[in-house]
Formats: C-alpha cells, structure tokens, sequence
C-alpha cells in the first residue's frame, strides 16, 4: 500500500497532527486575507485537531484500536532494520492526543481574545499551531526518532513562544523585585531550550546505546526484544544502569524535573496562553509520557527477566519525582508572581506523576496501579492546570502586574474568574470529590502498594508536599481575590483604569475546564458505588489491555480496604496540616504570616533559602553561564593569542629564513644525491609537481621541495634501516 | 556527452570571458558566472540520478601512459552530495555576490580614495569560476595527482581572492592562509608518492594496496595530516579564522561551508576507506582531538565579537563533529560525515551570507553594536534562526539527521571499541549543547532585544541577497524532512567498501 493509501484507511492519527502544522505553514498566507480571516482559520485547524483525534476514540472504547501503522521507510539501513514513519495508535497514545487536542483547542479559541490587537499574531499562530501538530506527533509517534522530532519541535515552537516579546520592553521582564535579578523574555526563551536541550542529548546519547544493541526504535519491537538487548546491554555491568539514567535525563529536561527543573519558572515569560498551553497542560508532560512509554521495557527487564539494573530506570525517576514533588511546592510557598507559583506547581506536580511511575515497577503488583495513577493525574493535571492558568491570565490582564502583591480584593469585580479559580486550586489542592482528590490518591495508593521502603519515604514526601499545596493554593487565592486592594490597583483605578472581568471567548473555555475538573470528580465519587464509571478504573482497564496486547502480563491487584483508608486518611491530615496555617494566615487573616516570619530567625533562614531557589538557580548560572563566560575569555586571551596567534607570525617569520638555510645546506648536498640515488619512480609525478608550482614565490617553492624530499628521504631511512 | 567532464570544462571556458566582459558588465559579470553554474547543476543532477538507480558514474582517460597516469572522473555514492553541495553552494553564492561585491567595491573607494575599475569584477568573477572548478575537480578525481592538482586548483584562487578583495590586512593573512595549507599539502604530497613507492600507482583505488606495509600509518598520518589542515582542527587551526574573517563575504561563504569540509571527505576517499584497518587504529587518539575541536571551537566562538570571526570559530568546531565522524570509523559516523557536511554547507552559507548582509545594510561587524534588528529585517532573522539551527541540528532541518548518523556511528563505534571511547562519546554528544548555547546567544544579540536609535532606518536585504539564502533554507528543511535523498547515496557507499 502507498503511504496516502494508508492515512486515508485510518486517518485520524495522521491527520490529527498533519493538518496543524499545515495549519501553521499557512498562517502567512491566511494573513494577507485579512486578520479575521487567519485568527479564525487557527481555531479551524485546531478544532480539525480534536475531530481527529477524537476519531480514534470508538475504536479505543470498542477495544480494537490498531496499534502499530507503518507509513513508509524513513531512512533505509541496509542490512539494518530501517527507521520507519509511523503512528503507534493505542490507549496511551490515545488518551493522551485527545487531552493535547481538546486542551489545544479551548486555548486556542482563549488566545482570539487573550491576544486581541497583538501586532505579531501570524507569528504566534504559527508557532501555536506547529505546536500542536509537533505534539501530536510526538504522542502518536510508534518510534524513538519521531519522538525526538516532535520533542525537539515543541522545543522550539517553547523557545519562540517564550520569547515571543522578543522586544524585552521593560514590562514584559520577568523575576525581581530588585534586588532579585530580573530577566528580559529573549534570555528566558534561550534559558528553555538550552536547558531542556542538555536534557535531549543526554536522553539522544541513551537512545544510541539502545540503538546500538536493540537495532532498532520502533517501541513495540523494543519490548518484544528487550529480553535479548537488554541483557547485552547489561552484559557491561553498569552500562544499563547509565543508559537508563541517561534517557531519563531526556524527560527531566522537558518535564522540568531536578535537576534540569530551573527554566520552567522563568518560561512565563511567554504570553500566559502560552504558558498555559505548553508549560502546563501539555509540553511538559511529554516527560511523563516518555517515561511511560518506555517502562514496559524496563519492566520486563527486571521482573520478567531478571536483568538487575533494569531497576534503576524506577528507582530514580521515583526518587527524582518524589523529590521535585517536595522542592518545587516549597518554592511556590514564597513565589510573589502569580504565574511562577503556578509554575512551581506544575513543577511540584509533574513530580507526583513521575514518582507514580517510578514507583510503579519498585514491585510486580504496583506496575498497573503506578502507570494508571501516572496517566490520571497527568490528565486531571492537565485540566485543572490549564484552567488556572487562564484564569491567571485574565486577571494579569485586569490588573497589568504580574506581582500578586500588586492584586488584592479582585473577587467582587471578576466573580465568575473568581469562582472557576477557586474550583480549580480546590482541585489542586486535593480537595474531595474534585478530580485532583482522586488522581493524587492513585499517585499515594500506588506508592504504598509497592510496598518498598523507597517507595515509603517518598510517600511520606508526597504527602508533605500535598500539605505545602493546600497552603500555596490558599495563599496564592487569598492574595489575589480577597483581602483589601493593592496600592496598585487604587493607582490604576485612580487613573481611570476600571477593573473588569474577562469577556466570554476567554472565561467560556476555562470555564469548560472547570466543568470538567467538577465532572470527572463527580464521576469518581460514583465510581465508589459503580465500578462501571469511575475514571481510574477506566484507565486502569485500558492500560491492562494495551499492556495485554504487548504481551507484557501486569497483575491487577485489588487494594485492601485499610490501605484506601489510610492513603485517604493521610491526605485529610495533610490537608489539615496545610490548611490550618493557610486559614489562619491567608483566609481569616489572624495572623501576619510575614511577622512571624521576621521574628525567628530560622524561618527568616528558610525563607531566604526558599526565595533562592534552595540557591540551585545562582549556582547553575554560577557554574554555566558566568563560568563558561570568564573561561572562554581566558582561554581565548591565554591560549589562542598568545600562543597560537604567535606560532603563526613565528612560522610566518621562520620559513623565509629557513628555506633559505635548506637551499644553501640541504637542497645542494643532500638533495641533489638524493635525487640520482634514490626515487626515479617518483620524477614522473614530482616533474608534473613542479612544473604546477609556478607561483612565483621563489622561496616557497624552494621550501617545499625540500620538505616533501626531507620527509620522503626520512621513510627511505626508515624503510631501510627499519628492514 | 561526458557530463562529468562537461562540468569541470564549461566553468573552465567561461572563467575568461567573464575576465574579457567584467570591464562592459561591470556588476552583472556575476551571471557570466551563473550561467555555467546552472548547466553544471543541470548535468550534476542527472549524474545524481543515474547514480541513485545504478552504478557510480565514471569517465576515465588516458593522460600519460608513460607514467602510468590515467585522468579520471568519478561520482559515486560518496561524491554525488558533494558535487551537488558544491555546485548548489557555488551556483547561488554568485548570485549574492553581484550587490555584494558591487557595495564592497563602492564602500572600498569611500575608504581608500583608489579608483576600482569595473575590471575588478572580470577578475572577481574569473577567479570564482576557477575555485568553483577547483572544489568540484576534488571530489570527482579518482587519480592521485590528478586529486592534488585540483586540490591546489582550490587554494590558489581563494588566496588571490582574498589577497586581492579581502578586508584588513589582507596580504598578510592571504599569505598566512596559503602558507598553512600549502604545507599541509605539500605533506600530502609526500604520502602520495611514498604511497606510490610502495603500490607503483597513482591510483586512488590501489590505496588499498599500501595496507599491510610497515609505512601504512607513516603513509596514512601524511596524507591525513594535509587534510587535518585544510579542516583546521585544533593545534592547526589558527589560518581559519582569519582567512574567513577577512576574505570578501561571499568567498567567506564558500570557504568554510564548502571548502574546508573537503578536507573530510578526503581523508574517506583516501584513507578512511581504501586503508580502513589502518586507518581504525587512530580511532581513540582522533576521537580525542575531534572532541577538543569541538569544545574549543565553540569556545573561542563564544569569545568572539566580530561576526565573522565567530562564525569561523563556529566552522572550527563543526569541523570537530565531521572529524568525530572520521574518527567513528564506522559506516554511520563516516556517512554522517558527508550528510554533515552537506547541512553545515548550507546552514554555515545562510549565516555567512546573513553577516555579508549585515555589513552591507548595517555597515558593521560587531556583534555588540547590533540588536533588535528582527523589527526591521524579519526576514533574515528567520533565515539566520534557520541556518543556526540547521548547524546546532534542531529538527527538521537536515542538522538533526547528519548529526544523528555522526552521533549513532560514534556510539557504536565506541561500544565495539573501548571505555575511553565510550566516555569521549558521551562527553562530545553533551558539548553539543554548546553549539545551541553560541547560535542562540548570538540570534539574541543580533535580533532579540530593543532597537537602537541608530538602527531604526535599516532596511530588509535586497532580493539577489536573499533568494539565495531562501534556497538554502528549503533545502535544509526538504532534506531534513526526507533524509534518504541523501542517506540512500552514502549508506549503500559504506556498507558495501568498508569491511564488516
């Protein structure tokens, strides 16, 4: 079959990312037919994403969806397998692209007003819609190398959309108040994909080692033949070891997790749908489904074939995300942007997905559980997240300050942005019946089922971050809605600037989000009496059979009642923990939390510790940009002047002089005996080499005879006196 | 009708013409250059594609029986996407050349005061068709001395390119350019005819015949040492950034995207290949060296101010990840190798070109005194983000399958060979985000950013300047999308000529 023959037979899965990156390419022209014309042709090609994808979904509820479609050879390696085009079309995948497509689309309609009146929108269409296609395709995609692909083009679609006040007017700055550096949107845009990028070659370095010993990329040939490749590669003690590590760098990078977690703060830059869209709902967690995607290999490496290191691939995506989880929540705790708080706690959260994935393969009975709290929480995520980041957008627009300090009051002159915020941080926080409440008890569930003492503390780490949550959440809201105006809004209202609510194109499609937040919640708790409808069990089934259909043979275990108990039990204490000082600080206002900060000294100690970053921001730039900066000055002054600019003016001054001592004392005695005794096989070529050489310098020419003959005179020494 | 042939006579004839007509046609000279070019295109692109379905193409003479000497032309798997490269390069560059050396002769008479006659262009011209003839002879000769020749027909031009419309202090660093290269040749010429001492022929075929040899590394280690200079890798590199700063823009533009990358190529068609057991016992040492070229060529990039001379530095380093490909010794790295130099070619000439056009518009070199500049030449910017991005390898430019095939020949190389490596693998393919790290800080600095005063008036590049550009950056992204226009030429090539 022709490969258009094979997208028409089945085209949902090619056409869901093709169409808008063909989107993309014709903004430019779209434009000269006029603005209406190109926004609304964007949100065109976005909504023919979601019909697309959307398409695939019958097959997945019906239970036959196709699995691996190959398209046409990429890059024919004789003798190899060939890197093949194709769609790997399957539960995973499908959830996922129907989540990337819908959240797109509701963004996409949000950014036709959250835009309004930008001079550069072709641009930013452009990069959103290839967004969008770059995404697909990376979910879709049945092989490493289309992975990277996309991967590396959301990237960059990341790069331009952070940067997309490329102007660095002093409003658009991000960080301070001074004396905290601030950064102009350009340096931030680069800080993404540098960053992210470190990430890439180290997961690009992994993927050759696998190349090398599996032969091929495509996933599902990957896990038929792990059993072979991984125990080669594990032949090498410690090599798989590293190589797990190193693809797990990869997703660090893209998923903003420790250690590569620094850009994701300062990625708000870019305009808050974007922000939004790819560094909340959807780019950064293409980490997670990477990591997912490859854990059946891993998986079966180790409790199926009892290759040891395979282990490590859990181990420490467990321990990073367990990690970050807590890092990143004690970072929102004193964020005064409101955009960076969210984005720490994207940070956080990315961290409880990945650490349910890490957790999952610690024991055989926890694998199906960790990938299926993974994947909820990645979805639930998705949508509450998207939603306060819109909501965060309409109020930065209001108010025209990105400091929440410059908020204040804000319920009663935007109560709808009020209302949906207030639901969407509740589902943050893990607020029952809400969709966060659920996903986060699969990430805790799954921890305690595997049962491991890892598996144990980090739980106790999850929990911790889920108390510092609640508390962020409430501090954040309070800030911004409640609570008396801001100096700066008095200013702005004195002005003659009246504060307002969003209007519909941008509330309506946060507001769907929250609707659905509410729904999936909702759906959860009738899932407590019909099995049929909750989403986790769901999720839970579709991931049994796509792993069914792999031949990767994951038990379903049923969780004894006591341990749902005390997963929910702990997250209630939690919830107290953090809530007891947010409602004493924040929401009754009883106590001035920065009072009691200025008071001790040991809080004075955290705050400053937390307010830097835990100082691994200072260091990375420490260490890579003033470091790299001042040793390349140095090497350039040290090395490259004052020795190789030298060697050059010596050599420069040398060869006149010594050509002239090798004509007197070299080309008269030795060369000329040389000559009669020595090679008259090479006269023919050296007759053609001369008779070339009429450039008229007579001293080079001079030279170089007596170099290629005191070079061949030596091999004949050599040869001779060798032999 | 001897296409191969065709390609190298037809520049040739037209090299005096436009030496005759450069006085009449003043600026337009440039398309006595053009004309040419196209035909050799035409003819290089059925040659491409007699090749992609059937044997190499090869057109053999007789040309000194006495000395056993045959003149021969051949495209192969190998040398088919370096012609084209070459061709593509040289063809679109002349283009550029017409406003761009008209504004260097008028900015040189504003400067000096002398009086340029339109005889400068005849001369320009004439000399650009000759290098032209020079490049493609390269990577078509299957003969020794006929490869030497040529590779001397390369040098010669450029340094009186530079030596005669240079910047700076142009005679001096004309000559320290030819200086360098020509001893590095001259080494080369000493590795040919002890080569020939030992296989009694110039061919490049009987290379092979060396092997076995106790001389087959001293042979080798010649031979390789003229190419490793005409690259520039580190500790013979200090020509290059001076010669590609201060040759005239568009011979810049030739220089580093076409030119040097040859010297890679070479040392396949001579060494890598032919002597491919010798050659595999430098792995380690050349994996090493690559690897401080690399590192220090992006490094020195960093350091620089003048434009120029940071996208030399930059070709520096790129060399480093051509001679990690050599230094692989494996049928995907020395695949990547050539595939690399076809993205860095086009990648290194956008943003040669894109400095050329600064000069022009902007009238400076200094990176300092640039920004902002994406408000007023927005087409440039996308172009050089393009061109940066297909040298840093981001999909899906061309850069990201080249470096793909360097990087997966230098791993599997490296798992078969030793610990070291392994190490050295993984370091180099991390410094690659250095390449990253130069091209955006610098993207930043020339386009990103607020808008000086001083450059509210410039003006978007005229039409000649871009559409060659513009052509690049197609290519760039055609190939990137459907690399196996140009992987099906060189893996075949590797797969069938190096041992298993």
């Amino acid at each position: 079959m022709g490969p258009l023959e094979v997208i028409a037979e089945y085209p949902g899965p090619w056409l869901c990312w093709l169409l808008p990156i063909l989107g993309a390419l014709s903004m430019p022209l779209l434009e000269r037919l006029g603005h209406r014309v190109r926004d609304y042709a964007a949100v065109l090609f976005a909504f023919l994403a979601v019909v697309f994808a959307a398409s695939m979904l019958p097959d997945l509820l019906a239970g036959h969806y196709p699995g691996d479609i190959k398209l046409t050879t990429w890059i024919e390696f004789p003798g190899g397998h060939p890197l093949e085009v194709g769609v790997l079309v399957d539960p995973l995948s499908i959830i996922v692209a129907n989540v990337v497509a819908f959240i797109s689309f509701l963004i996409v309609v949000y950014s036709v007003g959250y835009m309004h009146g930008d001079p550069c929108l072709t641009r930013y269409w452009f990069f959103f819609l290839f967004f969008i296609g770059n995404m697909l395709l990376l979910v879709l995609s049945d092989n490493l190398i289309q992975v990277l692909i996309g991967w590396e083009g959301v990237g960059m679609c990341s790069y331009a959309l952070i940067g997309y006040y490329y102007r660095d007017e002093k409003k658009r700055w991000l960080g301070g108040p001074p004396p905290t550096p601030m950064y102009p949107p350009s340096h931030c845009g680069m800080k993404a994909f540098v960053v992210t990028g470190v990430g890439d070659v180290f997961l690009l370095a992994a993927i050759f080692i696998i190349f090398h010993y599996a032969g091929t990329l495509n996933f599902v040939e990957l896990i038929e033949t792990a059993p072979r490749w991984l125990h080669a590669i594990a032949h090498t003690p410690g090599l798989l070891s590293l190589t797990a590590i190193l693809f797990l760098l990869g997703p660090c990078g893209k998923s903003a997790q420790f250690p590569l977690h620094e850009w994701l703060p300062e990625a708000m830059a870019g305009p808050t749908s974007v922000s939004a869209l790819i560094h909340a709902a959807t780019m950064v967690k293409a980490g997670v489904y990477l990591v997912a995607r490859m854990s059946p290999v891993f998986y079966l490496g180790y409790w199926h074939h009892g290759v040891g290191e395979a282990l490590t691939y859990f181990t420490a995506i467990a321990f990073i995300g367990g990690f970050t989880a807590f890092l990143a929540a004690s970072q929102a705790l004193v964020s005064v942007e409101l955009k960076k708080i969210l984005a720490y706690s994207t940070v956080s959260q990315i961290g409880y997905m990945m650490l349910a994935l890490g957790v999952s393969g610690l024991s055989e009975e926890a694998y199906l559980l960790g990938l299926t709290g993974g994947l909820f929480h990645l979805i639930s995520h998705a949508l509450f997240k998207a939603a306060l980041f819109l909501c965060a957008g309409s109020v930065i627009h209001a108010v025209e300050s990105i400091y929440i300090f410059d908020m204040g009051g804000l319920k009663k002159y935007m109560p709808i942005t009020h209302g949906l915020m207030l639901i969407a941080f509740l589902s943050l926080s893990g607020i029952p019946p809400l969709s966060g409440f659920w996903s986060k008890d699969a990430v805790f569930l799954s921890c305690l089922a595997a049962e491991t003492p890892l598996a144990l503390a980090l739980f106790i780490l999850a929990a911790l971050s889920a108390a510092l949550t609640f508390l962020y959440s409430l501090r954040c809201l309070s800030l911004t809605f409640y609570g008396h105006e801001s100096h700066h809004l008095e200013e702005l209202e004195h002005h003659g600037h009246h504060i307002h609510e969003a209007p519909p194109v941008m509330w309506v499609p946060y507001a769907i989000l929250v609707a659905l937040v509410v729904g999936v919640g909702v759906l959860g708790l009738i899932g407590l009496v019909n099995p049929h409808l909750s989403p986790e069990l769901f999720l839970e089934e579709q991931m049994h059979h796509m792993l069914h259909g792999l031949h990767v043979h994951a038990p379903t275990v049923h969780m004894e009642l006591s341990i749902k108990l005390t997963a929910v039990s702990v997250s209630a204490v939690m919830l107290l923990l953090g809530g007891l000082p947010g409602w004493l600080f924040y929401l009754s206002r009883r106590a001035d939390p920065w009072e009691l900060v200025s008071r001790s000294s040991l809080l004075k100690g955290i705050h400053t510790f937390l307010w830097n970053r835990w100082y691994m921001n200072p260091l990375y730039y420490a260490i890579f940009v003033d470091g790299l900066l001042s040793f390349k000055d140095w090497l350039f002054r040290g090395l490259e002047q004052l020795f190789f600019d030298r060697l050059s003016g010596a050599v420069a001054g040398f060869f006149p002089l010594l050509s002239a001592y090798i004509y007197a004392g070299f080309e008269r005695e030795v060369v000329d005996k040389g000559l009669n005794e020595g090679v008259p096989s090479a006269a023919t070529a050296l007759y053609h080499r001369l008779k070339r050489v009429q450039t008229g310098i007579l001293s080079f020419n001079i030279l170089y005879i007596g170099f290629t003959l005191l070079i061949l005179i030596l091999l004949l020494i050599y040869w001779f006196g060798g032999g | 009708m001897y296409p191969l042939t065709q390609i190298l006579i037809v520049p040739l004839l037209f090299a005096p013409i436009a030496y005759v007509m450069g006085r009449r046609l003043e600026r337009n000279t440039g398309w006595i250059a053009f004309i040419p070019l196209v035909y050799t295109l035409l003819l290089a692109l059925l040659v491409a594609a007699e090749v992609w379905e059937g044997p190499p193409h090869l057109e053999l003479y007789r040309w000194a029986p006495e000395a056993g000497l045959t003149f021969g032309l051949l495209a192969d798997g190998l040398s088919v996407w370096m012609l084209l490269t070459i061709n593509i390069l040289c063809l679109f560059v002349s283009l550029y050349s017409i406003p761009y050396m008209e504004h260097r002769f008028h900015e040189w008479e504003h400067e000096t005061g002398e009086h340029i006659g339109p005889q400068a262009y005849g001369t320009y011209y004439a000399l650009y068709l000759l290098y032209a003839v020079g490049m493609m002879g390269t990577v078509l000769a299957t003969n020794l001395i006929e490869f030497y020749l040529f590779y001397e027909l390369m040098l010669v031009p450029s340094w009186a390119l530079i030596n005669n419309y240079g910047y700076g202090e142009r005679e001096r660093i004309g000559m320290m350019y030819f200086l360098w290269t020509h001893v590095g040749a001259v080494i080369l010429l000493a590795g040919i005819l002890s080569s020939y001492w030992i296989t009694g022929s110039f061919e490049i075929s009987a290379l092979s015949g060396v092997v076995g040899s106790p001389l087959a590394p001293w042979i080798a280690i010649a031979i390789l040492i003229g190419f490793f200079t005409k690259m520039a890798v580190f500790g013979l590199h200090i020509w290059l950034p001076y010669a590609h700063a201060e040759a005239p823009t568009p011979i810049s533009a030739l220089l580093s995207p076409a030119m040097i990358g040859i010297g890679a190529y070479a040392a396949i068609r001579l060494v890598a290949v032919p002597m491919y057991p010798v050659f595999r016992g430098f792995a380690t040492l050349f994996s090493l060296w690559a690897l401080v070229t690399m590192v220090y060529g992006g490094l020195m990039a960093l350091a620089q101010d003048d434009i120029k001379r940071f996208l030399a530095y930059s070709s520096i380093s790129q060399m480093g990840y051509l001679f990690l490909g050599l230094a692989s010794a494996a049928a995907y790295g020395l695949s990547g190798v050539v595939f690399h130099y076809v993205s860095h070619g086009f990648g290194k000439c956008i943003l040669f070109c894109v400095a050329g056009i600064l000069i022009s518009r902007v009238g400076t070199r200094s990176i300092k005194e640039l920004g902002g500049l994406a408000d007023r030449m927005p087409l440039t910017a996308t172009l050089t983000l393009l061109g940066f991005f297909a040298i840093a390898g981001v999909p899906p430019t061309m850069g990201f399958m080249s470096k793909f095939m360097i990087f997966s020949g230098v791993f599997s190389g490296a798992l078969e060979g030793s610990a070291e490596r392994v190490i050295v693998a993984v370091v180099a393919i991390i410094m690659t985000v250095l390449t990253v790290g130069y091209a955006l800080w610098t993207m930043r600095r020339i386009f990103f950013g607020p808008l000086p005063e001083r450059l509210k008036e410039v003006k978007e590049a005229p039409p000649l300047m871009l559409i060659p550009l513009i052509v690049f950056a197609v290519a760039a992204l055609l190939i990137g999308i459907y690399p196996r226009l140009v992987t099906d030429y060189l893996l075949p090539y590797f797969l069938s000529s190096l041992p298993k």
